[in-house]
């Protein structure tokens, strides 16, 4: 896959959610290349100091707008600075991003049945996923966590998408929130155990499980998935420089040793991955 | 359009601009974004005897304008760098600069003795690598064992031979002479400066060794120095580095005494950086009306 370097104007940057906001990119090469489960690698606007670009998973592209549109949360300067940048005011924004990078999601083939697991921001990652599930008329289920309910901001998107794929009949997302205030109350991995049970009992077990989001939930959803026999995938997440694979600084231990989380990864087979 | 070529210690340069052992792999990650043969040279990252596995994660921290690196030399080998990657340099007709490492005299000899056959135009013996227990820095931070190591390569080739020193001593020309009289051809400088970053709240350094090494931006005033104090101290080449983004940038390294120039920690920032420098010191040597690139060496004046 051949990577371009993108110069990317900031079309909007708007707050979502608890320190949860989507930005639009103007991108048209990268817009109409990009797989589930790639990411950018972009340089923040107007903040000169700080050298490094950060990687952003892409939550949904515009073919024909030619734009990309990423969730984001601030963790770190990077992020909060980008928050308070408002494309409609002066002379706008304009970024460089590197992309579409890495290795997305690989469904097996044939898969008859899947389930994705985001937690937090990691539901965005998935989305292009569930896009592709339903166009290719895959069954699957979706399970999401966050902290509160104004922090799943992938909801709306989520349920008309489940609504319409045919794939998915009587299976609605299901949610689960740390503070009790939507869905289930406490960590998603509840969830998770469930829906691998059920798709057991039911006969129609899952065939593949996608999760993406904090460490320790991708951890202990591939743990189910392997109790239950199956084949799993996460997206790992590293402090990176280059972004294209030459600097080794975002490397992943793995059972075949280091690997670098930009182009190997992001997203791994999780028995591969040494926690 | 004036004259780009330049001659660092025996290593012919179609223009002065190679780029940093470590920010550039062996080339193929940034031919998406230009043709690598269009460098002067492109400096592979350092290479071992056997590969090594490298520093815990994590690895990199970002700081005022730099970053701190503790990759600890991470490296598949040198039969993986024979097989894989100097063919394929070679293939699209790079010039070659192999950044070679060791954990003992023995061990860069013995790299050295495995490319001899290999397409490779010189050597980077790196002394100077602050990431690693053996090794690297440990060796090139006094003069007896610089001109060691350096007299023991220099018997086990006739390529040119640069050696890549380190900032983290007090007196940097004492290195460069150690290192000349031993037998280098070339003298490359910068490596990195040994920083730290703490993260407050969590009360913990930010990289899991500790400390690692600062390049970029901020390091550019403490790399001019150097490479001014090396050039009034030896008659032997130098390829200067640290914090090089644009033209300019590497205009002023050869004013100071540089013959070529790496890129470094700019690839991060931007993957087309290095061609963006060649382009920059050609638009430079137009517009200040310089025939020939050569005369920008040493060119300094009071």
């Amino acid at each position: 896959m051949t990577l371009v370097n993108e110069r990317a104007r900031l079309l909007a940057n708007r707050q979502v959610g608890p320190n949860l906001f989507i930005m639009t990119l103007s991108s048209p090469r990268i817009a109409a290349t990009i797989e589930p489960g790639q990411f950018v690698h972009m340089t923040i606007p107007a903040f000169e100091a700080h050298i490094l670009r950060r990687p952003f998973s892409v939550y949904a592209r515009d073919v024909e707008a030619g734009t990309v549109e990423v969730l984001y949360q601030t963790v770190g300067a990077g992020t909060a600075h980008l928050a308070t940048l408002l494309p409609e005011t002066g002379a706008g924004y304009e970024s460089e991003l590197i992309g579409p990078v890495g290795r997305g999601w690989r469904v097996p083939q044939g898969c008859a049945r899947a389930l994705l697991v985001g937690g937090g921001v990691g539901a965005a990652p998935l989305f292009m996923l569930a896009e592709s599930l339903a166009d290719a008329n895959i069954p699957f289920e979706v399970v999401l966590g966050a902290q509160t309910q104004a922090a799943h901001v992938c909801r709306d998107r989520y349920d008309a998408l489940v609504a319409q794929a045919q794939a998915c009949a009587d299976a609605a997302p299901r949610y689960a929130t740390d503070d009790g205030s939507f869905g289930r109350a406490g960590f998603c991995t509840g969830l998770v155990e469930e829906a691998l049970a059920e798709a057991e009992a039911a006969g129609r077990p899952y065939e593949y499980v996608a999760v993406c989001g904090p460490e320790p939930l991708m951890k202990i959803a591939s743990a189910m998935a392997a109790d239950h026999g199956v084949f799993c995938e996460v997206s790992l997440e590293r402090r990176m420089a280059c972004g294209i694979g030459a600097c080794l600084s975002c490397v992943v231990d793995t059972v075949d040793g280091k690997k670098r989380s930009c182009v190997d990864g992001p997203v791994f087979e999780a028995e591969k991955v040494v926690w | 359009m004036g004259n780009l070529a330049v001659n660092l210690g025996g290593l012919a340069m179609k223009n002065p601009v190679t780029v940093a052992s470590g920010t550039f792999a062996a080339g193929r990650e940034y031919h998406d974004f230009f043709d690598v043969s269009q460098l002067g040279a492109v400096t592979t990252k350092g290479v071992s005897l056997h590969g090594w596995e490298g520093n815990a994660s994590p690895r990199i921290a970002e700081t005022p304008s730099g970053m701190l690196n503790s990759i600890g030399l991470q490296n598949p080998g040198v039969e993986h760098l024979k097989e894989c990657d100097l063919p394929w340099l070679a293939d699209v007709g790079a010039t070659t600069i192999v950044n070679v490492s060791g954990h003992s005299f023995d061990e860069y000899v013995q790299v050295i003795e495995a490319l001899e056959e290999a397409p490779v135009d010189a050597y980077e013996v790196n002394i100077s690598c602050p990431n690693v227990d053996a090794g690297g820095m440990t060796i090139g931070c006094k003069a007896s064992s610089v001109e060691e190591v350096v007299r023991r390569c220099r018997e086990a080739t006739a390529r040119p031979l640069i050696v890549k020193l380190t900032p983290n001593v007090t007196d940097i020309t004492e290195i460069a002479r150690a290192a000349e009289s031993a037998g280098a051809d070339a003298i490359s400088l910068i490596n990195t400066l040994l920083g730290m970053a703490i993260d407050a709240r969590r009360r913990r350094p930010v990289l899991a060794r500790g400390v690692g090494g600062l390049s970029g931006p901020a390091v550019k005033p403490v790399a001019l120095r150097m490479v001014w104090e090396c050039h009034n101290a030896v008659s032997v080449p130098l390829l200067g580095m640290g914090g090089i983004c644009t033209g300019e940038d590497a205009v002023e390294f050869m004013l100071a005494g540089a013959t070529a120039v790496a890129v470094g920690t700019a690839n991060f920032m931007n993957p087309r950086a290095a061609i963006e420098v060649v382009r920059g010191i050609e638009a430079y040597c137009d517009e200040q009306r310089v025939d020939n690139v050569t005369e920008l060496i040493g060119a300094l004046t009071w």
